[in-house]
This record gives C-alpha cells, sequence and structure tokens, in this order.
C-alpha cells in the first residue's frame, strides 16, 4: 500500500529533523550557551524593570554594560549620576508666565497653547482684543476657555 | 530501496531543506529547543547525551507538526514518487 511507503519517508525526514533539533541542544547544553541566552533574558527583564521605575540606579555589571545610553532613566550615568524617571526642575512657561514642573511641561504647553478641537483660544493681546465669536455666532468678552 | 533513491536524486535533500523550513516557520524547532533547555536545566546541563535529548523530543515533536505542513511534505514525496519508476 502506497501510502504507507508515503508517510514512512516522511516519518524519516522528521526524524532526521528532530535529530537535527536535539543535536543543536546538546551543543549548546554542553558548552553553556545557555548561559548566555539566560544573561540576555535577565538583562531584559532587569532594564524593564527599571524603566518601569521598580529598581532605581540598580547597579549591575551586566546591565549597566547592557547601556546606559538614552532611555534608561534612574540608572547612573557615566559621571555616577542618578535622576529621577521624572524632571523635577520647575521652570516658567514662557506662554502663560507660570512655574510648571518640566516633567509635566509638554502636557502643560499642550493646554496652555490650544490643543485644537479641547482647548479654546485664549484672547490675544491685540487692538481687538475683548471680543471673540465661536463658531455659534455668540459674542464672549475677554474670557478664556479651557477644556481640559 | 525508496529511501535511497531518495537519497541519489538528490530528492532527500530538498525535501529535508523544505521540511526544516516549514517547521522553523511554524516555530516548532523553536517549542523543541524550549523542551531540551527544560530537560537540560532538570537533569543537569553535563549530565545531557544526545540520546537522552532525542528520546525527550520525538514524541512531542511527531505529534506536533502541523497537519499542513504534513500534508505539503505528503505531497511532494508522493508526486516525486509517482513521477520517477520508484512507484
Amino acid at each position: 500500500w502506497r501510502a504507507q511507503l508515503v508517510l514512512s519517508c516522511f516519518e524519516e525526514l522528521l526524524d532526521f529533523a528532530v535529530a537535527d533539533v536535539a543535536s543543536e541542544c546538546h551543543r549548546i547544553a554542553r558548552l553553556g550557551l545557555d548561559r548566555s541566552v539566560d544573561a540576555e533574558e535577565e538583562e531584559l527583564r532587569l532594564w524593564a524593570a527599571r524603566v518601569a521605575g521598580d529598581h532605581p540606579g540598580a547597579e549591575d555589571g551586566a546591565t549597566r554594560a547592557a547601556g546606559g545610553g538614552g532611555g534608561n532613566k534612574g540608572a547612573p550615568d557615566v559621571f555616577g549620576q542618578t535622576h529621577p524617571a521624572i524632571a523635577a526642575d520647575v521652570v516658567d512657561c514662557m506662554n502663560c508666565g507660570r512655574p510648571v514642573v518640566a516633567g509635566r511641561f509638554a502636557p502643560h504647553l499642550e493646554k496652555c497653547m490650544g490643543k485644537g478641537r479641547k482647548a479654546r483660544a485664549k484672547t490675544t493681546r491685540s487692538s481687538t482684543a475683548g471680543r471673540y465669536r465661536n463658531s455659534n455666532g455668540e459674542e464672549h468678552s475677554n474670557h478664556t476657555f479651557q477644556e481640559s | 530501496s525508496s529511501t535511497s533513491r531518495l537519497v541519489e536524486s538528490g530528492e532527500k535533500e530538498r525535501l529535508m531543506e523544505l521540511l526544516r523550513e516549514r517547521l522553523v516557520e511554524c516555530g516548532w524547532r523553536d517549542d523543541m529547543k524550549a523542551l531540551c533547555r527544560a530537560y537540560a536545566r532538570k537533569k543537569g546541563r553535563n549530565n545531557v547525551t544526545l540520546d537522552d535529548l532525542i528520546h525527550v523530543i520525538t514524541p512531542k515533536g511527531r505529534a506536533s507538526v502541523p497537519d499542513a505542513v504534513k500534508a505539503e511534505l505528503l505531497q511532494r514525496i508522493r508526486s516525486f514518487l509517482m513521477s520517477s519508476s520508484l512507484w
């Protein structure tokens, strides 16, 4: 029965494929190459945890080597200094003049300058200040609309 | 035997390549590697023999080949056997 012949051919091919994988894994186990895979996974885990803020300033030879680059919040930089994940400096907004925490500056600016749909334009100090019409045609004077 | 004919014609090599490729694509190879790693961790890296690993993964390996992959290979084998005079 020829179907059996075809099947046995397939099974033999599969046995070869199995032996192939087993052979590679045997080599990896014996040479301890799986340790470098484990070390990589461990590095990734630690990095992810640090970015999430769980381990600020954690010092670990492997993770430090992995990258003190741009994305590492809370890790010591090349000068040995650590910085909080959210920048705590206070700056003055050049638009409205209010003091704002630097780490929250972008969201502040979004509302402060008008996000489009959500926030309405403030009245400007021009010669035409005093009144402006919204889309309904109603008159509003000296009002600042900020929906947030 | 028809297997040795397969080998002589070079078709076996081509079929082996095709099977290998499909088994990588569908994640079968990764699954087998994970089984091997788990076994090696349990038993200890240096206590693992090649025979052990083959025995560990063969049952699952045979059972977890996707139907589509098996069908494709069977079809290829069948047409090759039919087109040559090995039938």
